[in-house]
């Protein structure tokens, strides 16, 4: 039985636990071979393994931490935190790890808390003050969205493998202004051109007629400009689709604008009643019931719609990218993580975003023509790692 | 120490492929062998190697510093116990795995959150109301009046004669009382109100005039805005608001930004009332301080409050009231003051008693 050209391999899986490695090297049970057929696609899922109850003491003990220490342990919360989704995040069996440092994340925190402090100060001392802040705002932001996503993605790895962005400062400029152009067109007419309204109201409509536009736009960049290894993402064109998803997405916002008005109609009537003057909380009552009976309906399906369309658009080289996520289990799932959340004051956060996560990831499927484990086999590291050495200057969360 | 293998899947960084492999802990050094062919591929001391914090289903990771990724599935749990008792886990780590500890945490947590809201943000406000230049509060204000102007506000219609009257005593008061304080009075068209911006501009709408040509009772409001402008109220709203949206961002930040700033506006209300209750008391100083008698302001509140019960609510400005004490409350306070001063309580204490 002791065959003489492999003497150590039968004696060291014998120290094994049950499972699939020590069968790959006993050869005790072949791997299932249910799905592997040579004219279908190797379809793989991806799952999430994390529990509320653990990412609870987790978000706990950062949030005590932050407040301590006036939010400076933030950055370091968002790093335990980003581990703790990404190492419970796994595609065929191997998980994903988050890299980025906290400090990093610090000084871009710093950063962005200056630039918004500045933008939503500065009208309130000068229309010139406000003004620059957006001319800032439009030069720098191109270039801060980049930093942004390479910092995210740089930071992100899979199979020993770091993700990356792949865009120029030229591209980004490219592709960002002209969003942000349009983004910021309204506020500056309605402060330069006071004596018309006809301005205002076009730039108004164009943006509003525009967003879809715009979010097209912004996650073809994210997706066609992002690598893994020396493999790249592709993003194939489907601004229709997009329009076609907000306008039904509209819709729903109607009809969640008429369900919220249901529900604020009892608080309508206590108002008429006329207590003692209880019409601003009143009135925030009743507008926070408003957005949440919109958020219920309306978001789901378009989160979940969206999705689909863009994971169906994304390609890595010869993976394509498939979710099966549906906007009514979706709608069940944000219900009663906003029931629970309101009911426990935020504590009930750390499940739902848990259950989130694992019903948002369990939806994702990834399939090649080939097994996977042969396409990463193929998959290398970049020749000469550019770019990652930068990324770690400042870490930006732009959550888009 | 020797330990038994733990099966694992070997990254080297520069290729996706993984190669099974076993990983030994020997003598604080990590050792990670090929499973084909049993060769030796990394070994490090363990302090040299970067494992992942142990959570319940996650494969334990060691990276190690050429690049290399390991990651231990099946026996993750095995390979951390073996781990811990060589590397200590961190202080947070240990703290957030005990759940006593934890339940410890939340308690510190809330208690700290209601001590930041109740004490520590208007504290640190009144510190940074402190350090900001009058000069700067006063350019502040003027760019608020400015806008106002330039929105909604419409200029008074009163006499001159009035306006220099209320203003030329308030003036003669305010500079007995708290010489010193820059002050300023302005008055423009609308409903009953007043209020006090930074910087020290009090703005008057006509209609208060109207309801109560009483001068009296006009120096008792604006006693109470000058009350406001001692005390820095607007700049230290201001800074108690930015406070609050801080903290409510620090505790529901991750959730949405609505659900941060729902509670955020509650918050700054209950601010308000605080500040409303200190504008009322420094009001009734003043107005003893100046022998102005406070029955005509009672009066005055008396019909504010009758006015107001039947008014739309939609209109600019209506918050301002809102944030404010129950009018019980605050005829209450006048009431006490007139019997402290030994006038007899008006007659019109009965008319707001139906009213509820």
């Amino acid at each position: 039985m002791n065959e003489p050209s492999m003497p150590s391999r039968p004696r060291l899986a014998d120290g094994l636990e049950p499972g699939r490695l020590r069968q790959e090297l006993t050869g005790e049970a072949p791997p299932p071979l249910s799905v592997v057929r040579a004219d279908l696609p190797d379809v793989t899922p991806m799952s999430f393994t994390g529990e509320g109850a653990e990412y609870f003491r987790i978000w706990v003990v950062n949030l005590l931490l932050t407040i301590v220490t006036l939010g400076i342990y933030s950055a370091w919360a968002k790093v335990r935190k980003m581990r703790y989704f990404w190492q419970n995040t796994r595609l065929a069996s191997h998980v994903f790890d988050y890299h980025a440092n906290p400090w990093a994340i610090l000084r871009g925190r710093v950063i962005a808390l200056v630039l918004l402090g500045a933008y939503s100060w500065a009208f309130e001392f000068s229309t010139v003050a406000g003004l620059v802040t957006i001319g800032a705002l439009f030069v720098t932001g191109p270039w801060l969205f980049l930093k942004a996503q390479r910092f995210k993605l740089g930071n992100s790895s899979h199979r020993g493998l770091r993700f990356g962005f792949d865009s120029t400062t030229a591209q980004a400029y490219r592709i960002i202004a002209p969003i942000l152009a349009l983004w910021f067109s309204a506020t500056v007419l309605t402060v330069v051109a006071t004596d018309s309204m006809w301005p205002i109201g076009i730039a108004s409509l164009a943006t509003g007629l525009g967003i879809p536009w715009m979010h097209h736009r912004l996650k073809s960049y994210q997706h066609a400009f992002a690598t893994y290894g020396d493999r790249r993402f592709a993003f194939e064109p489907s601004l229709v689709s997009f329009y076609w998803v907000y306008a039904k997405g509209f819709v729903l916002v109607l009809l969640g604008g008429i369900a919220g008005g249901l529900l604020t109609v009892p608080f309508m009537w206590t108002l008429g009643r006329g207590d003692d003057d209880p019409s601003r909380i009143g009135l925030l009552v009743m507008s926070a019931l408003y957005g949440l009976g919109v958020y219920v309906f309306a978001w789901p399906y378009l989160a979940a719609r969206l999705q689909q369309v863009v994971w169906d658009a994304t390609r890595l080289g010869d993976v394509r990218f498939h979710t099966i996520i549906e906007a009514w289990p979706l709608g069940r799932l944000v219900a009663k993580n906003v029931l629970l959340t309101l009911a426990t004051a935020g504590l009930y956060w750390p499940f739902a975003s848990v259950a989130l996560a694992r019903y948002r990831v369990g939806c994702m499927r990834v399939s090649a023509d080939l097994p996977f484990a042969v396409i990463a086999a193929g998959t290398h590291a970049p020749s000469g790692a550019t770019g990652d050495a930068s990324a770690d200057a400042f870490g930006l969360d732009i959550g888009l | 120490m020797i330990a038994l293998p733990f099966a694992a899947t070997r990254f080297d960084g520069r290729s996706a492929a993984g190669e099974a492999a076993f990983v030994r802990i020997v003598d604080n050094a990590v050792e990670i062998f090929a499973a084909d062919d049993g060769e030796l591929r990394d070994r490090a001391p363990l302090a040299r190697v970067a494992v992942s914090e142990s959570f319940e289903r996650t494969p334990c990771l060691l990276l190690f510093a050429g690049g290399v990724t390991v990651e231990v599935i099946e026996e993750a749990r095995r390979l951390r116990e073996v781990l811990a008792t060589a590397v200590e886990p961190s202080p947070v780590v240990r703290l957030q795995q005990y759940w006593p500890a934890v339940i410890a945490a939340l308690a510190l947590l809330i208690a700290l959150s209601i001590w930041g809201y109740a004490s520590g943000v208007p504290a640190v406000a009144r510190w940074a109301a402190n350090a900001v230049s009058p000069a700067l509060e006063h350019r502040f204000g003027e760019r608020v009046l400015a806008l106002m102007d330039e929105t909604q506000a419409q200029p008074s219609k009163l006499p001159t004669a009035t306006r220099e009257r209320l203003t030329a005593r308030f003036a003669g008061y305010a500079r007995r009382s708290v010489p010193g304080v820059p002050m300023r009075v302005e008055f423009r068209d609308g409903r009953a109100n007043a209020f006090a911006l930074p910087g020290g501009i009090i703005v008057v709408y006509d209609g208060l005039v109207e309801i109560e040509p009483d001068d009296d009772a006009i120096m008792g409001v604006l006693g109470h805005e000058l009350g406001h402008v001692v005390h820095r109220h607007a700049t230290r709203q201001l800074f108690q608001a930015t406070g609050v949206v801080v903290l409510a961002s620090l505790l529901w930040g991750d959730l949405s930004a609505v659900a941060a700033n729902a509670p955020t506006l509650l918050g700054i209300l209950r601010y308000s009332r605080d500040f409303e209750r200190e504008a009322d008391q420094f009001a009734l100083d003043f107005m003893r301080a100046n022998d102005v008698p406070v029955q005509p302001l009672y009066r005055l509140f008396v019909r504010l409050q009758s006015e107001r019960a039947p008014r739309k609510r939609s209109e600019a400005f209506d918050s301002f009231l809102s944030t404010h004490p129950s009018t019980e409350e605050r005829l209450e306070l006048m009431q006490q003051e007139i019997r402290r001063r030994g006038d007899t309580p008006s007659p019109d204490r009965k008319d707001d008693g139906g009213s509820r």
